[in-house]
């Protein structure tokens, strides 16, 4: 009964397992390194994080005092310039849920309907690597293209059809299009496991009853696809408010979202209580986010089954 | 093949164009490292190695590639450990507990990597325990991040396992641990691999996390990258994203090999 070497030893236990109680061993100690872990370095930091924000903030200075102040959310609450990144962070990251929607579902759907093994093969790599490939690198490519010296404004300098180079980059529309080119492998990714477990007997039935391939797909599949939707959009939406990179990138610190505050007031004026209140508002934005999400997500799903 | 002809075209020509936004950023990465001039511009200058010589004498872009290397080595592995032992109390547990626990498990997702990072980093000075802008500080903030993706990649093939087949061998006499290892663990295996690979892509990619974690002589290849991008933006730093994508192109190749990429999303 013990844990023993081989396959051989499965009837040296010989009696039956005499309840199913055998079945449920205590099993909470497997959690326990995990657990431990998360506790220590996730847990206690980011409580300790709120904590900091609620300190007067002195420039240069991380440690805890005991005196506990509302200042540095007042600041950004009554700050036009601190409210409107909010605002914005929650913008641009639903205008790219949408636009990563448009672009992910039709790739998921030929993915999940690609029956030949060699090129459905070659789809998943394709999306997975572009998926794995750090953000930065990706950024560098984009970059590259949308610049002012870019390829494309190169291009279309080159041949003639405009005179001065179009601004694609350090703006809101290069902000998006970095965001959409990072999250739209997890847009796919969330839909094609769902899509694929639509069964196709159920839109052939739809198209037997006279429906037309439109109407079966937008009464029948899209419908049954909406958990992955929800999940996938919902999952874009966490990705784009968080991200530091893109916005610092292609926005060329011209748009201003939460993270790019957060790392100002940290590396540059040194102001870490503030830093750490901008870090707090922008992880209850996102967790508040999700909730609504998940409560759309709950109730679709609700309906449809 | 039937099914592929039943593919609406609209949704053929909008899939090669999400292709192109996945796809073309990494082609120019490659043109830009391969490219002769100082700048990949248009109509181009053509191709050299110069700036693949230069990553490969840079002691900045070659000890960066190495951390990132080990780093993400050593996460996926203490991450593949924990996050799948977590994953079989999740779904085995009867206790109230479970649930939540899962959707904390799943927190450093949904958590800003730029937040949690600045958490760690302040953490780690406050309580002066010696771990900032160290390689083991590096390695903790890595291990949240990878750790979700194992539990839920793990959590989801144990949930439409069918816990009969364990059942048997018990009811055969094979003890808990046993039928585990022997039934359960060979089916959920594939999904183990899948979660360590992802494990290692998160980590390897990382930069947000990495922000705070960093220093100048502790650097990851996106951090590398970073700050030639946004100070002098040269070639080098696209050589050195050529062996990235070769590392990532290879990964993915082999994992096709071991198993069916399509069976790991199909659940």
């Amino acid at each position: 009964m013990t844990i023993v070497g081989t396959g051989v030893d499965v009837k040296a236990g010989g009696r039956l397992s005499s309840s199913r109680s055998l079945l449920q061993p205590r099993l909470w100690w497997l959690a326990v390194p995990a657990a431990l872990t998360f506790l220590v370095f996730f847990v206690i930091p980011v409580a300790s994080l709120f904590g900091l924000s609620f300190n007067k903030s002195v420039a240069g200075v991380i440690s805890y005092s005991s005196t506990l102040t509302l200042d540095n959310f007042v600041r950004i609450f009554t700050r036009a310039t601190y409210y409107e990144a909010i605002l914005r962070s929650i913008w641009i990251s639903a205008i790219v849920s949408a636009i990563a929607l448009l672009f992910g579902y039709p790739l998921a759907y030929v993915i999940a309907k690609t029956t030949n093994p060699g090129r459905n093969t070659l789809l998943m790599i394709l999306v997975l690597s572009a998926m794995q490939l750090d953000m930065v690198i990706r950024m560098f490519g984009l970059m590259v293209l949308f610049g002012d010296n870019g390829l494309i404004n190169g291009f279309l300098l080159y041949s003639g059809l405009i005179s001065r180079p179009l601004p694609l980059m350090y703006n809101t529309f290069g902000v998006v299009v970095g965001l959409v080119q990072i999250t739209l492998p997890f847009m796919v990714l969330s839909l094609i496991g769902i899509i694929k477990a639509i069964h196709p007997s159920l839109e052939e039935a739809a198209r037997s009853l006279g429906a037309s391939r439109g109407q079966a797909f937008f009464s029948i599949v899209l419908p049954l696809s909406m958990p992955g939707i929800l999940a996938g959009t919902l999952l874009v939406f966490a990705l784009s408010i968080s991200s530091y990179v893109v916005p610092a990138l292609m926005g060329g610190w011209k748009v201003i979202v939460l993270p790019i505050h957060i790392y100002q007031q940290i590396a540059e004026v040194g102001r870490w209580q503030f830093g750490a209140a901008i870090a707090v508002v922008l992880f209850i934005t996102s967790i508040i986010a999700v909730a609504i999400y998940h409560q759309a997500a709950v109730r679709t799903s609700g309906g449809r089954t | 093949m039937r099914e592929e002809a039943a593919i609406p075209l609209v949704f053929k020509a909008i899939s090669m164009l999400s292709l192109a936004i996945l796809l073309v950023p990494v082609g120019v990465v490659i043109l830009a490292g391969l490219n002769a001039g100082d700048y990949l511009t248009f109509p181009p200058q053509g191709l050299s190695l110069r700036w693949i010589k230069a990553f490969l004498t840079s002691p900045t872009f070659l000890s960066a590639y190495t951390v990132s290397f080990v780093v993400a080595l050593a996460a996926t592995v203490i991450s593949t450990v924990i996050g799948t032992m977590a994953a079989v109390f999740l779904t085995r547990s009867t206790s109230a507990f479970a649930p939540f626990l899962r959707g904390f498990f799943m927190l450093p997702i949904v958590l800003p990597g730029v937040v949690l990072g600045l958490a760690l980093y302040v953490f780690f000075v406050t309580t002066g325990i010696g771990l900032a802008r160290t390689m083991t500080g590096l390695l903790v903030g890595h291990i949240l991040v990878t750790c979700p993706f194992v539990i839920a990649t793990v959590t989801a093939s144990l949930v439409g396992f069918d816990r009969s087949l364990e059942e048997a061998a018990r009811s055969l006499g094979a003890g808990p641990f046993t039928a585990f290892r022997l039934v359960t663990l060979k089916i959920i295996a594939p999904a183990i691999s899948a979660g360590s690979i992802f494990a290692f892509i998160v980590s390897f990619g990382q930069f947000e996390l990495t922000l705070f974690l960093t220093a100048p002589d502790l650097q990851t290849l996106p951090a590398a990258m970073y700050v030639s991008m946004r100070y002098k933006f040269e070639p080098t730093a696209a050589a050195a994203g050529i062996f990235a994508i070769v590392l990532v192109v290879m990964s993915m190749v082999i994992t096709s090999r071991l198993v069916n990429l399509k069976k790991i999303f199909e659940r």
